[in-house]
């Protein structure tokens, strides 16, 4: 229910204010993510997370290829059946076999929290899902938190059994802070140097552009992915009149006449931004999947991901 | 410019006020709503085109504001009730005389020429500048405004339902009189007379009219001059025979061509005599008609043509008139014996005759309620409590004093004019002896022998009773051998009982009727011709009223009613042919001119339009974001 105020020009603070859920994970939503282990588990089936093949050639027990010997390899991998018939000196090569690092980057500026949350909750949900993914499959999963900087982060988590300890790092991520991708991002390279895979969580609601902490994922070798969380509304304002509007993180103030034509001509700059986002990450081959808010969750996980090619 | 309305002070100083406010309140910032968005810069994509247009954003709230003022200057410029200063001095001051006499009831223009002049007062009130003031009054017998100087067109439009026509001639010069004293101390001021000029001279008993400095302009209603009507019309009964009457009436024809009439002559609603005739272009035929009955109260003429039509003035093919009511009188003849009185007394069929001797006076005289009693050569010691007629008094009871004997005495001085010596021819009776008669102050002497100096026939009051005494014995005179003697004694009965031969059979309208009514009663009830009543005042025991209509009345005053009936009666009113001129002294009337349809000057009505029209325009900017 929407609060009337008696002074209408005074700032509602508690808009910006980072919401707190103790029931974002309840059974419900515990089944949810049981049931989404099992296909997951399914779809991963023959496709060793945890024993990654890798470019590089290790104490696998896949065969990859022959070299020439050079001084100092481990006799033990020289083909003794190759140097009988052919006298030449070939060392087998054999496949690495690695777990995955995978980091959930989760977007807690406050513009996610705007209205009634509804972006931070289902951010918060999808988190979750793909970190019990990851961790049924064996792969390091870590989280971060960022808004214009790395705000916390979950150390790089290996098994199921420690799904709670992702539940209690989201449950205490609270909304708050403007959004600063590029900065964000350039921090969280700093302090990964494990590169993986980099699913960026976020409204992409970013004054600096959303491109640059993207780009900043992409030029450090990570592999980035991006859930765009959209709540619709954001596109419908309920507003009309005078007004002064003022950016829930920012704090830039703007006059404005809102009329319907001006709420349709918002409606189609809303939609612009959000088709821009996609033919940004089209031309640069990043995932990406709007994840609307509007969405069933378990739609979103089981349906929309496996189709935009995430989850197979 | 002048302003009519609030001075210019007074509005300068509204404006700067209220100005001041509108100022304020564009200065003002506008405090605005506050709300959050997720992400401004979306906004800003929107208020980019704004952004580029801001001067243009600026002129436009300029020109809202500008438009506020304009609206403000205008509503206190209509406060102000501007007026062209050449008009507001210059404005006309116009009386108009509607003639709601007789002629105008006719129909040769349709519906009548009542309606025609109504409406063409209606298009001059219509026409009236802003400056211009207009009176409207009805002309008949009386002048009646209808209400005050007004540039009011709709209340002006108004007075003229109230007119309505009568039965009246017009009295053109108390009009005007009436139009100058309204008009004196007025420049530019105009006398407008409707009417179809059948006025007559504009003059009255203090003169000629003069009109002063006011103009005088005529608007010429009507059309035919076809008319025939009853121009006279009165009735009486025979002194001597008075179940009996004559009729004299009087039939004009106004017009240019012959006029085959068929006249009605109706008693008590039943036909008596009916008579066609032809009337020559401008006749005025007189008809008499004697020795007629049948009727006991009222007579009616009808005029119609022969062939059914009706000419164009109806009023005046009717006339009315009223016989005088009979009663028998009741009269105590105290006598020897006379056959000259007797034979005198049976004349009248309506008098009830009681003969006593002088000794039965005093035993008849309380049994009855006599009208009259005649004392023959006997005078009793008082006066009876009723008429009386003495013939030869003698004695202290006779009402005048009786003097010395007269040799030979002759009527030298008669007062004519008295009822009692109507159709009477004394000068050349002759007596033997008589005996003067001394009057006591109030009588009136009626013959008087030796030249005026001795009296001989008295008549007079004692007692609130009538009496008159003649100074000689009849039988002493060749008097009872002639006409006069019954007239005289019947004439004297008569004016005993108030039943007079002259009896006035009609009233004429437009007149001041001053009718007779019981000393006690202040106010009486007049039932009109048209049925309706109306309360009339009376003033020194007479019912005072002006007749518009004509037809029969019922005045009751206390518990009494009479009926009484009133005429057109008017040749000039029956001449209804328009004139093409009107002239007052040697002024002859203008055509009317500078009305013109359809234009106001109250500017403050076009001020007040053209500020509903801007705050429409604001309305629909504001509404369609234009000018915010």
């Amino acid at each position: 229910m929407s609060r009337i105020s008696i002074f209408p020009w005074r700032r509602d603070k508690k808009a910006t204010q980072p919401l707190t859920d103790d029931d974002l994970f309840d059974e419900e939503f515990q089944r949810k993510l049981d049931y989404l282990a099992l296909v997951s588990r399914r779809v991963f089936a023959g496709r060793l997370r945890a024993e990654r093949r890798t470019k590089k050639s290790g104490t696998g027990v896949e065969f990859a290829d022959y070299r020439e010997y050079q001084p100092g390899d481990d006799f033990r991998y020289l083909d003794w059946n190759v140097y009988q018939r052919f006298d030449r000196l070939l060392v087998r090569l054999f496949e690495e076999e690695e777990d995955l690092a995978i980091y959930l980057i989760l977007d807690t500026s406050a513009s996610m929290g705007f209205g009634e949350a509804k972006k931070f909750t289902y951010a918060k949900k999808v988190c979750a899902a793909l970190a019990y993914v990851g961790l049924a499959n064996l792969d390091r999963v870590s989280i971060v938190t960022t808004s214009d900087r790395v705000l916390d982060r979950m150390p790089e988590t290996r098994s199921k059994a420690r799904i709670f300890k992702v539940f209690r790092f989201l449950r205490e991520a609270a909304t708050n802070g403007r959004t600063d991708l590029e900065d964000a991002m350039k921090t969280f390279v700093a302090q990964h140097k494990r590169r993986g895979l980099a699913v960026l969580i976020s409204d992409l609601y970013d004054p600096r552009g959303f491109e640059k902490g993207i780009n900043v994922l992409r030029y450090n070798k990570f592999d980035p992915f991006v859930v765009h969380v959209v709540d619709p509304s954001d596109a419908r304002p309920k507003l009309h009149g005078d007004l002064l509007v003022y950016d829930c993180e920012t704090g830039d103030e703007r006059e404005v006449t809102v009329t319907a034509k001006v709420l349709q001509r918002f409606a189609k700059v809303h939609g612009q931004y959000l088709a821009q986002i996609e033919r940004y990450c089209a031309t640069h081959q990043v995932p990406y999947i709007a994840a609307s808010v509007d969405v069933a969750f378990d739609e979103m996980i089981l349906r929309v991901f496996r189709r935009g090619g995430f989850l197979r | 410019m002048i302003f009519a309305g609030l001075p210019l002070a007074q509005l300068v100083a509204i404006f700067g006020a209220v100005g001041f406010g509108v100022l304020v309140l564009y200065i003002l910032k506008l405090r605005r709503r506050v709300a959050a968005v997720p992400f401004s810069p979306l906004w800003e994509r929107i208020l980019r085109d704004k952004e580029a247009t801001t001067l243009f954003s600026k002129l436009k709230r300029l020109a809202s504001m500008l438009l506020q003022l304009a609206l403000l200057a205008l509503l206190v410029l209509a406060l102000g009730d501007p007026r062209a200063a050449e008009s507001l001095l210059a404005g006309r001051t116009v009386v108009v005389l509607i003639d709601a006499s007789a002629s105008m009831q006719a129909t040769d223009v349709a519906p009548n020429r009542l309606a025609v002049a109504k409406e063409e007062v209606r298009k001059l009130a219509r026409a009236l500048g802003g400056a211009d003031r207009m009176l409207v009054a009805q002309m008949d017998a009386m002048v009646t405004p209808l209400g005050p100087l007004s540039s009011d067109t709709s209340s002006l439009e108004r007075q003229l339902e109230g007119i309505h026509a009568t039965d009246t001639r017009a009295d053109f010069a108390r009009a005007l009189r009436f139009a100058t004293d309204v008009l004196r101390g007025y420049d530019r001021s105009e006398i407008v007379v409707v009417s179809d000029g059948a006025l007559g001279e504009a003059s009255d008993a203090s003169g000629p009219v003069h009109l002063g400095h006011a103009s005088l302009s005529y608007i010429k209603v009507g059309r035919d001059a076809r008319n025939v009507g009853i121009t006279q019309f009165s009735v009486r009964r025979y002194p001597l025979d008075k179940s009996r009457y004559e009729v004299m009436l009087e039939l004009t024809n106004t017009g240019p061509d012959d006029e085959d009439v068929e006249l009605q002559l109706l008693g008590d609603g039943a036909l008596v005599d009916l008579t066609k005739l032809r009337l020559r272009p401008r006749e005025r035929l007189p008809r008499f008609y004697p020795q007629l009955s049948g009727a006991s109260r009222t007579l009616e003429a009808k005029l119609a043509r022969v062939d059914g039509t009706h000419d164009a003035l109806p009023a005046d093919d009717r006339a009315y008139a009223l016989l005088p009511e009979r009663r028998r009188a009741r009269v105590l003849v105290v006598t020897e014996g006379d056959t000259y009185l007797d034979a005198a007394l049976l004349l009248d069929e309506y008098l009830d005759v009681t003969d006593v001797t002088p000794k039965g006076y005093s035993a008849a005289i309380g049994k009855g309620n006599w009208d009259a009693v005649i004392f023959d050569r006997v005078t009793p010691a008082e006066w009876p409590k009723t008429n009386a007629l003495y013939l030869d008094p003698r004695g202290g009871g006779a009402p005048v004093r009786v003097e010395g004997e007269l040799k030979q005495p002759s009527f030298d001085k008669i007062e004519r004019k008295h009822p009692i010596l109507r159709f009477l021819a004394l000068d050349d009776v002759n007596v033997a002896t008589g005996r003067r008669l001394v009057p006591e102050s109030g009588d009136k002497v009626l013959g008087a022998a030796d030249r005026g100096a001795s009296p001989i026939l008295v008549a007079g009051t004692r007692g609130g009773n009538k009496f008159v005494a003649l100074g000689f014995d009849v039988r002493d005179s060749d008097l009872p051998l002639r006409v006069a003697w019954p007239l005289f004694i019947l004439n004297c009965i008569d004016w005993f009982t108030n039943e007079d031969a002259q009896y006035l059979s009609s009233l004429r309208t437009g007149d001041i009727w001053r009718l007779p009514v019981e000393a006690s009663v202040t106010q009486a009830l007049v039932k009109r011709p048209d049925g309706v009543s109306q309360p009339v005042p009376v003033h020194e025991g007479r019912a005072v009223l002006v007749g518009e209509q004509s037809g029969f009345y019922e005045l009751t005053a206390g518990d009494e009613t009479t009926t009484f009936a009133a005429n057109l009666l008017d040749a000039s009113e029956s001449a209804i042919e328009p004139k093409d001129q009107l002239m007052v002294g040697s002024t002859t009337a203008g055509a009317v001119a500078g009305f013109r349809p359809g234009v106001r000057r109250e500017i403050w009505i076009y001020l007040l339009l053209v500020a509903a029209l801007l705050s429409a325009i604001e309305w629909a900017t504001y509404h369609r974001r234009v000018t915010v």
